[in-house]
């Protein structure tokens, strides 16, 4: 199922900040920019992957997107309902709506559950999704689709099960209750390499099947590039770039991403020859006390004066893009 | 649909049920089996004490005899058998041990894990255990145990409310834990509610801890009951071992009969020494695959 053009999920100029204690009681010693004006939209049926090194707030973001965290400001708007204001019933209806896979599958499954009563636990909570006679077999099915067996698997416990497949049963968990947006915080990470192209293919087959949107968590280049439609580049709380997949990966316009990407390691010898690599010096600046005007510019090897001045928008268009002086196509 | 490729193949069967096998294995350590065996034993004498013995009550002929075949563990200065006094003592303090135990586990547990998973209320209850813990908690219980009229229920009150504060201190601490554990966050975001999310989720997590808390909670109970009849601020109407003590050193005869104080304080010893003993290798022996993780 291709991407439509319904805008399931709007995420609004979402800031987080988490306040620090200061060295002295009762201070404050400032707050931690975690994710500060981040605003996307995700379609019907796509992926949007969203890269970043680590500590960038990729998975405050996941957070927020799913409710676990309460925004400082911004929106994430399902349909016609904020994610963070509702309530009640409204925000039983957007549970439903809205799944998340987590990124470690050894932590993710509760340990003292059977994977049977891993898997009826979303129906258990809403009850009236699915009737209760017909859940056992709805359970099988989802077992059947994320590539497990159903006749086997349900009196036995998570820790019987492989990293993959416990993936794959967090995978069937976030599916049960039908949801229209799959939030996957670095689902694949925790996997062995040869496991990882598994679970990606799985969610690109379960995309197609369901036309569920995803958005894809990662700070792995080649696994974003291989499942999304659109790539999000993060640093230090902030998108820096967007763009269709083919156009950011062979064109990428913000030094940052340029600079992420010469690291990709290229299976091939004779393709290393000419590459330029870049190396970008010293570590992320604090989320604490980001620079000024562009938060890049401290590691950018093009800033001017204006860079550290003016903070650079994230511009409209197909691939926009955070910088004074974009990269040529 | 095309079909799905197999290619992590389950593992074979698992070995037999782990509850089981847990069990097992903790009942077959001699420590634990003799513990158990002692707790059961000091069960059975409070249950059938009206079969054992007769309740003492009036003065006998045989005053103050040494222990003999017709009287086990002896006799007081009023000739009344001490054996008998022992056996109807136990049933006061497994009663009192037990209830102010369960007492105390509730109390803890509901406070620990509401602490352990609400964040407001942590604060809160953190600060009101500690206060409880800093208490001096001895001469509070006699304070209000003189205040209030002694009887069972009273003393269980009494002793089980001033044994909560370590319990919720134990669950909350391994609650915390299992709060932050990511299948947490999952059932959040399916929709489960606070009270499904403690009592699913993070209860049955703590469910062994609270049986270790219920045996050295019970342990610490009859001592603190034993210590209150021995002040004279237990039950009058029943029988304990703090109380056999308190007639021993009333009547003056703590001197001269030996076994009018040793054999309470033996079965005292027992049982707070099985009940202790039964709880921490229990803690020991907890399978950690099943536990924390």
């Amino acid at each position: 199922m291709p991407p439509g053009d319904e805008v399931v999920l709007r995420v609004e100029n979402l800031v987080k900040h988490f306040p620090v204690k200061g060295r002295v009681p009762f201070t404050s010693g400032g707050v931690v920019k975690a994710v500060d004006g981040v605003s996307f939209d995700l379609r019907r049926g796509e992926t949007l992957g969203v890269v970043g090194e680590s500590g960038c707030g990729k998975s405050t973001l996941a957070r927020m997107l799913v409710g676990l965290e309460q925004p400082t400001s911004g929106a994430v708007r399902f349909g016609t309902s904020v994610v963070h204001q509702a309530r009640g019933r409204e925000l039983r209806a957007l549970r439903r709506r809205i799944q998340i896979v987590l990124q470690d599958p050894y932590t993710s499954l509760n340990p003292r559950r059977t994977i049977r009563e891993i898997l009826l636990q979303p129906f258990e909570i809403h009850p009236d999704v699915l009737d209760r006679r017909r859940r056992i077999e709805r359970i099988k099915e989802l077992l059947d689709l994320v590539g497990l067996d159903p006749g086997l698997h349900l009196d036995r416990y998570p820790h019987q099960f492989s990293g993959g497949q416990r993936q794959r049963i967090g995978i069937a968990r976030a599916l049960a209750l039908s949801p229209d947006v799959i939030v996957c915080d670095e689902p694949v990470s925790a996997l062995d390499v040869s496991v990882q192209a598994q679970v990606v293919n799985l969610l690109e087959r379960l995309q197609e099947e369901l036309g569920v949107a995803y958005v894809f968590i990662a700070h792995d280049l080649s696994v974003v590039r291989h499942i999304s439609d659109r790539v999000a580049v993060m640093y230090l709380g902030k998108l820096v770039e967007t763009g269709p997949e083919v156009s950011l990966y062979e064109s990428p316009r913000h030094p940052y991403t340029r600079a992420l990407l010469s690291a990709v390691p290229v299976p091939d010898p004779a393709g290393r020859q000419g590459r330029q690599r870049i190396l970008l010096a010293g570590d992320p600046p604090s989320p604490v006390d980001p620079p000024s005007g562009c938060r890049f510019r401290t590691r950018c090897w093009q800033a001017a004066d204006t860079c550290a001045t003016t903070e650079p928008p994230l511009a409209a268009g197909a691939h926009p893009v955070a910088c004074h002086f974009p990269l040529a196509a | 649909m095309s079909a799905p490729v197999l290619t992590e193949q389950a593992l074979p069967p698992a070995p037999a049920a782990p509850r089981r096998s847990f069990l097992s294995g903790y009942l077959r350590q001699p420590v634990v089996a003799l513990s158990v065996l002692v707790l059961l034993v000091m069960a059975v004498l409070a249950v059938f004490a009206p079969l054992i013995a007769d309740e003492p009550a009036g003065a006998g002929a045989d005053v103050l005899q040494p222990p003999s075949g017709a009287h086990w563990f002896g006799t007081d200065d009023l000739g009344q058998d001490i054996f008998a006094q022992v056996v109807w003592g136990t049933r006061t303090s497994m009663v009192i041990g037990l209830a102010a135990s369960l007492l105390a586990i509730v109390l803890g547990t509901a406070i620990g894990l509401a602490a352990a998973y609400f964040r407001p209320f942590d604060a809160v209850a953190t600060v009101i255990t500690d206060v409880m813990l800093a208490l001096p908690t001895l001469p509070l219980m006699i304070m209000l145990a003189a205040v209030v009229s002694p009887s069972v229920t009273t003393l269980t009150l009494i002793i089980g409310f001033f044994a909560w504060p370590e319990v919720a201190r134990l669950i909350r601490s391994q609650g915390l834990v299992i709060s932050a554990m990511p299948y947490i966050d999952g059932a959040r975001v399916l929709g489960a509610t606070g009270w499904r999310i403690v009592t699913r989720e993070i209860l049955p997590a703590v469910v062994s801890l609270m049986v270790v808390s219920v045996l050295l909670t019970a342990s610490r109970a009859v001592i603190s009951e034993a210590g209150l009849s021995f002040l004279g601020l237990g039950d009058p109407d029943a029988w304990s071992w703090g109380r056999i003590l308190l007639n021993a050193q009333r009547s003056g005869t703590i001197a001269i009969a030996w076994w009018q104080t040793l054999f309470p304080s033996l079965a005292i010893l027992f049982l707070v020494l099985a009940a202790t003993l039964a709880g921490t290798r229990f803690n020991d022996t907890r399978d950690p695959r099943r536990n924390g993780g």
